[in-house]
């Protein structure tokens, strides 16, 4: 026989949770495939951007000009243009296209005699995320159609907005999912398990066989920990291989941070799972709980798909407690645009007094429920 | 106190915000006694188990273990080293395998690993293990997972162990077979403090507390315990027919009876004076056979926890 014994309690309990983990195909799918079923989803499935939109285009006054104007529009890429037939609003009636646009008669002949020439855009507004970015779309398409169609000379107009997209200048919507979608694995990852491991103890009873030795919480607690600790840092370097590699994604920050950001951010999670564990003693429970508490406010709240500064106020101040806001923030700030210690200052500030808030509450909680 | 004492309670009351789960008890084990904790469900056996073996604070009383006084938190570890505990649920992991558990546990305890490979052959040895301890926990028989979980608790060497209804759910076989380890143990000298809901096992004890309502309502031998209860002696009532209702009723309220009980097909009854037979045999039907038997702690139970008047 080979027993290798060390001297840490906290060490045969990580050993053991390791075992745990990997013998049973529950959690080893869940560590493992959770991950990777996120990242398909919002790196393949998902898209924000807007690309191949559907538009009919009535063309009243079909002059050279006019189709000029067209061709502008279709030269894009963005578009995949319908000539129309029929009433006006037929195709949006029956949502075949996203917008209409009505070219009225006489476009060319004001444009060439120095009058502004009109055209209509009917758009579907039930989208209305969509129809803003189409309109804007159309909207930029205007000035160059007019350069375009006048020369130069003729486009100087008396103000010029020149647009320039920084950190992400295809405005690449996977960039702007990734970095994020790291933060709500971890969270979620972190959380959940702990919850269910120390759920699973109280359930199948074997609490009582480590409390029965003189073991002590904090190494209980410790040895816990430190298995799920090392998941959600695998997780994060999943994450942050497939984010280089297959999507293509820059990392302009420091690496160290990003570390310090990703310790920063689970610990508080962990704690959290502890926490949860120490009011549901079932793992069923445990795993709802967890999945509410963190998979819901880390999706709609922290900024991952919606911005949290366009929220109403009474949301953006909740999103405050949210640990995954703040490291969103920094995550996005680390891949993307490089940001230092100085910029993330704050971020990184918050998610310490969080630690210290959870860390704190867990261990009282935690000590409380194993102590006599 | 004194040194030949194993356990030795005074007083103890365990409170669960109102609920009172054990009621001002007392009691005294001796040690390489085997001590049987004998009640219903809910009548405090577990509550006083866990807090001899530090798992609960009691509310109030005095508890002293294994010679250690409790109160402090030190006293509670000290009191983990010096008693083994093995509770109701199996509470060894099931995805590990028997090797594992032994050695998780050792390390738990800190047990150097020499001493420890000692130790588990002992105890390997001692439960007559002769399956592969690589095998997983959860592909052990029933009664085997009980005398790996008995290894493991007594893995440190302990003292005392306590064991929370070691053999619930085990066959009747195995269940033997585990009395015998029992009985093994405290011949090693050990004091082992058993509960149990099987009456033939806690004839087995060398002494029984009958717990009722968190309260210990008897505590002797199980040959006192009988005495106790049934002074005079015991009547069996054996018939092929079932006894009339109302031959039923007529000796349930007779005032020379003391009680009268269903046992299996059969009648016990209980009179209040000695030499009662001859006029029972004269009251009742030719077919009814009567005999007088020892009464079983089943009887006992029944009078003393079940049946009280």
């Amino acid at each position: 026989m080979n027993f290798i014994s060390r001297d840490s309690r906290t060490l045969s309990i990580a050993r053991k949770e390791f075992r745990h983990i990997a013998r049973d195909p529950f959690t080893l799918g869940m560590a493992l495939g959770l991950p990777l079923l996120l990242l398909v989803f919002f790196g393949f499935a998902i898209d924000f951007d807007v690309r191949d939109i559907h538009l009919t285009v009535f063309d009243r006054d079909n002059t050279r000009i006019s189709r000029q104007f067209v061709d502008s529009i279709r030269g894009t890429g963005l578009f995949i243009i319908k000539p129309g037939v029929g009433g006006v609003n037929d195709d949006l009636d029956h949502e075949r296209v996203k917008g209409t646009l009505v070219i009225e008669k006489g476009f060319g002949e004001d444009l060439r005699g120095g009058k502004s020439p009109k055209a209509q855009l009917l758009m579907d507004g039930a989208d209305n995320s969509g129809a803003g970015v189409i309109a804007s779309y159309l909207g930029g398409l205007v000035p160059a159609a007019w350069i375009r169609l006048k020369g130069l000379e003729a486009a100087r107009m008396p103000i010029q907005l020149k647009t320039r997209f920084l950190f992400n200048g295809e405005l690449n919507s996977r960039w702007f999912i990734i970095p994020g979608l790291a933060v709500l694995i971890m969270g979620l990852l972190a959380t959940l398990l702990t919850a269910t491991t120390v759920a699973r103890e109280w359930e199948h009873g074997s609490m009582e066989l480590l409390l029965s030795t003189p073991v002590k919480p904090i190494e209980i607690i410790l040895g816990k920990l430190l298995p799920y600790l090392c998941l959600g840092l695998g997780a994060v370097l999943l994450i942050y291989v497939s984010a280089r590699l297959v999507f293509g994604l820059p990392f302009a920050g420091s690496h160290l941070l990003y570390l310090v950001g990703c310790l920063l951010f689970l610990i508080p999670c962990l704690a959290l799972g502890l926490i949860i564990s120490s009011v549901a003693r079932q793992q069923q429970v445990a795993m709802q709980m967890s999945m509410m508490i963190t998979m819901l406010p880390s999706m709609l709240l922290s900024g991952f798909i919606f911005p949290v500064e366009s929220m109403p106020a009474f949301f953006y101040y909740i999103t405050a407690i949210i640990p995954a806001r703040w490291f969103i923030v920094v995550s996005r700030g680390l891949y993307l645009k490089g940001e230092g210690i100085v910029e993330l200052a704050l971020p990184l500030g918050i998610l310490l007094v969080m630690n210290v808030f959870f860390v704190r509450l867990a261990l009282k909680k935690f000590k409380a429920d194993l102590e006599p | 106190m004194s040194a030949d004492k194993a356990v030795e309670v005074k007083g103890l009351t365990v409170r669960f915000g109102d609920f009172i789960a054990v009621d001002d008890i007392g009691f005294e084990v001796s040690k390489g006694e085997i001590f049987g904790f004998l009640g219903a469900n809910g009548a405090g056996k577990t509550t006083t188990i866990r807090v001899l073996c530090g798992l609960i604070t009691p509310s109030a009383g005095a508890v002293r273990v294994a010679g250690l006084d409790f109160g402090s938190d030190a006293a509670a570890v000290a009191i983990k080293s010096k008693v083994g505990y093995m509770s109701q649920k199996l509470t060894i992991y099931q995805d590990m395998s028997v090797e594992e558990n032994l050695e998780f546990c050792a390390n738990l305890r800190k047990m150097e690993p020499a001493r420890m490979k000692a130790r588990v052959k002992e105890l390997f040895d001692f439960i007559q293990f002769d399956t592969d301890p690589k095998t997983m926990v959860k592909d052990l028989p029933g009664g085997l997972k009980q005398e790996v979980s008995l290894a493991v608790s007594m893995l440190h060497d302990p003292e005392i162990v306590f064991l929370d209804e070691p053999t619930s759910g085990v066959a009747p076989a195995a269940r033997q077979r585990f009395w015998q380890l029992i009985r093994r143990v405290a011949d090693s000298g050990k004091t082992v403090f058993v509960t149990t809901h099987y009456m033939t096992e806690a004839e087995q004890c060398g002494r029984i507390a009958l717990m009722r309502d968190g309260k210990i309502i008897a505590l002797d031998t199980p040959a006192g315990l009988k005495r106790t209860a049934f002074p005079v002696s015991l009547i069996e009532l054996s018939s092929d027919k079932p006894l009339s209702k109302e031959l039923l009723a007529q000796l349930k309220n007779d005032p020379a009876m003391r009680s009268l009980v269903p046992y299996g097909m059969r009648w016990h009854l209980e009179p209040a004076q000695p030499g009662s037979m001859e006029s029972l045999r004269h009251r009742l039907p030719a077919e009814v056979e009567l005999a007088e038997v020892a009464p079983s702690l089943e009887d006992v139970f029944i009078r003393m926890v079940e049946g009280k008047r």
